[in-house]
């Protein structure tokens, strides 16, 4: 573009214009003879390197194995989840999410929800697909309302894959009662949230903790549904907490 | 429902007599100990982390008054209240006048050792406020009048069947013989309890100093519904339960779980930082955690036992004993069983008060070496017996002290003299000869050693002296090959 100005300011684009073809030719024919001895030699292709195909093949094993690493986590947070009497389902697309809490609400013949107010569990579109499905939702701070919900829904902040729990972190969007007084507890793990074991999971604590904010008022580790052995060591659910969890993982 | 006088030798006697009580404790610590076993066996190095959670408490209580003072400014940082009880007594009087203060006329109880120890259920009675107990488990030994009899586990010694007839005859309901149908009437019962009482008030597992964190672990969410529901939540902490550092809990909540009852993690572990924040929909509006010491710094101030207050309560201990596993919790006589109530319950109510408990111990040691933060029980309980006969308890026993001593210096001369050892052994064959009963045995000997036959007996002394097999032995060996003497 400049170029092409100053030729104008020159008096003539026409004849500029040859020049640049003229310089163009002219350089890379120094530049070929340079290289081999022959200005009319021809290459053809892009040109390979060694170094740089290792580092091509560097990113693609390290992207691979962070895949094996997520799924290996993935697998045993849900063996360790099965251990613990927890239903399991991974979602593939927030579609098969909501087909699957659709059929979900049905079976269990749940007729209200109180949910979690985070963003990212609202992007998801269960309010609507609940209302859709002609649940009630309870939005009152109420216990007494909380407690008659027929299925409380929550995200998580962390999930660990060694122990099969849930970390869920209280702030103004994200009450404690809802994964606590309604029968059943509905959780929604992302699987860029599992880490491996609670070692892992105190290091990124340590960076919350070291933020501003502080640890919040109230944090939560969920192992499976509420559960007791207090009568003769006969392992009994829904003691006081949610008789059923149900995770989906998406 | 308070405790009465430690009377370990009959109430011992009675629970091996108990065959109801034999088979649960059979089931209930056979259960915990494999699970425990299972647990810990699949965390790479857990000696080594027993090892680290030992260094950690051992820091932690050397350093106690530095920690109980950033814990308390941490709690007030996050909006909670911090108080300090002396003893059951002041603790039980900050309790009631937070209750008072807040018109409370009925509080929820999630599991707490500590308000079993200084008896706040008793005293809340008194002053006019209806606590009720919410772990399944304490619920029942409500109901029932009774005390825990195990740390995690305190209805152990109650059968279905007592159960189910304390139902029916407490709650008013027929006769159910499913655990689930109990569990459904506790949790129908419980829920309107929550939902109306002023006040939750629970323990604490840890208190972390760094950041003012109370942790909680359970598995049936009544704690959690204790410290969310109600509007006030009170906390009754030993001054040993501090944790340093927030990262620590990583470490003593793998311990924990895994010793207590086998789980990889509890179903439930609640971090609460001070009360409800502005924008929080639930949660207490009020935070108050109540600092107890009740003895503890009188344990601190004796270096030899110090350690007793490095325990996280997991009860592995009492699961792994040979004498627990035998004679039950209730033979402890007071809140704490188990190897662990016996080296705390003489140090935390005064030696004169408990000591039979430092000897209610064979020091196999099996306690030690489960131990998650690896107290040295066996070390710590000869240093109790020591204190025990050194005590106004053994006063007025001066003359079988003194026959002890003599007996002892006697010893010391006989076997450190093989002559003399060899003429007293065959003295004593011919002297004992009368006192042998079926089998050969020792079964009663006149005083003063009927302290010792009147429950056990003593083997009798064998008409070969091992000394003189030995001669035969050491021969036939070298005759070349095992001697026909080995039998």
């Amino acid at each position: 573009m400049e170029k092409i100005e100053m030729g104008n300011r020159a008096g003539g684009a026409r004849k500029r214009y040859p020049l640049m073809k003229d310089s163009r030719e002219e350089i890379l024919r120094k530049v070929i003879l340079g290289l081999y001895g022959d200005p009319e030699h021809k290459e053809g292709g892009i040109p390979t390197r060694d170094s740089e195909r290792d580092f091509a093949k560097e990113s693609e094993k390290l992207l691979r194995d962070r895949i094996i690493i997520a799924n290996r986590l993935l697998e045993q947070f849900i063996k360790e989840l099965l251990n613990v009497n927890t239903e399991v389902r991974e979602a593939h697309g927030e579609k098969e999410l909501r087909d699957y809490i659709a059929g979900l609400v049905h079976e269990k013949g749940v007729s209200s929800f109180v949910m979690w107010e985070s963003e990212s569990l609202n992007s998801l579109g269960l309010k609507e697909l609940l209302n859709g499905e002609g649940l009630q939702q309870v939005i009152s701070n109420d216990k007494n309302e909380i407690a008659e919900a027929g299925i409380g829904i929550t995200g998580a902040d962390y999930a660990i894959a060694d122990t099969g729990t849930l970390v869920l972190m209280t702030d103004g969007n994200r009450p404690r009662s809802v994964s606590l007084l309604p029968p059943i507890h509905l959780a929604i793990v992302r699987k860029s949230d599992i880490v491996s074991d609670i070692k892992e999971l105190f290091i990124i604590l340590k960076q919350i903790l070291d933020t501003d904010q502080g640890v919040p008022s109230c944090m939560t580790f969920i192992t499976g549904p509420s559960r007791t052995a207090d009568i003769e060591l006969n392992l009994t659910l829904g003691v006081h907490g949610p008789k059923e969890l149900y995770v989906i993982i998406l | 429902m308070g405790y009465e006088k430690i009377n370990f030798e009959t109430d011992s006697g009675r629970a091996v007599d108990d065959e109801k009580l034999q088979r649960a404790l059979v089931n209930v610590t056979n259960r915990f100990r494999s699970a425990r076993q299972k647990a810990s066996s699949e965390v790479p190095g857990w000696d080594e982390l027993r090892t680290l959670g030992r260094e950690i408490k051992k820091e932690t209580i050397e350093n106690l008054d530095r920690y109980l003072l950033m814990l308390e400014e941490n709690v007030k940082k996050a909006g909670g209240q911090v108080h300090w009880a002396r003893d059951g007594e002041e603790a039980c009087a900050i309790i009631i006048g937070i209750a008072r203060r807040n018109n409370v006329k009925s509080v929820v109880k999630s599991k707490s050792m500590a308000t079993e120890e200084v008896e706040l259920n008793t005293a809340l009675e008194k002053a006019g406020i209806r606590a009720v107990e919410t772990d399944l488990g304490e619920y029942i030994i409500q109901l029932a009048g009774e005390h825990p009899s195990h740390i995690i586990a305190p209805a152990v010694h109650k059968t279905k069947d007592d159960i189910s007839r304390l139902f029916s005859e407490k709650l008013g309901v027929p006769y159910l013989s499913e655990p689930e149908e109990l569990t459904k009437v506790a949790r129908e019962r419980m829920r309107s309890e929550f939902l109306n009482a002023g006040m939750g008030i629970s323990g604490a597992n840890f208190a972390v100093a760094e950041t003012g964190t109370i942790v909680i672990v359970e598995n049936e969410g009544n704690a959690r519904l204790t410290t969310t529901v109600p509007r006030i939540h009170v906390a009754l902490a030993g001054i040993e339960k501090i944790i340093p550092r927030y990262n620590d809990l990583s470490l003593f909540l793998t311990l924990l779980a895994r010793s207590a009852t086998g789980q990889k993690s509890s179903t439930y572990v609640s971090f609460i930082t001070g009360p409800r924040r502005k924008t929080d929909k639930d949660g207490p509006e009020e935070f108050h955690l109540v600092l107890l010491d009740n003895g503890r710094s009188g344990i601190l101030a004796n270096e030899e036992t110090r350690e007793s207050l490095y325990c996280i309560r997991c009860g592995a201990c009492l699961n792994n004993c040979p004498v627990y596993r035998k004679v039950g919790g209730h033979s402890y006589g007071w809140v704490y069983s188990g190897p662990i109530g016996a080296i705390i319950n003489p140090q935390l109510l005064g030696i004169d008060k408990a000591p039979e408990l430092p000897f209610a111990s064979s020091l196999c040691g099996a306690c030690r070496d489960v131990c998650p933060v690896r107290i040295d029980f066996p070390r710590v309980l000869l240093e109790l017996r020591h204190e025990v006969k050194e005590s106004k308890a053994e006063k007025g026993k001066g003359f079988e002290l003194f026959i002890e001593r003599i007996s002892f210096r006697l010893w010391r001369t006989i076997v450190t003299h093989e002559k003399l050892y060899g003429a007293a052994s065959t003295l004593m064959y011919y002297l004992l000869k009368p006192f042998r009963g079926k089998g050969g045995n020792l079964g009663s000997l006149p005083y003063p050693f009927s302290r010792w036959t009147q429950d056990r007996d003593f083997p009798a002394i064998a008409s070969t002296p091992f000394r003189e097999r030995w001669k035969k032995l050491k021969w036939e060996i070298g005759q070349g090959g095992p001697g026909k003497g080995i039998r």
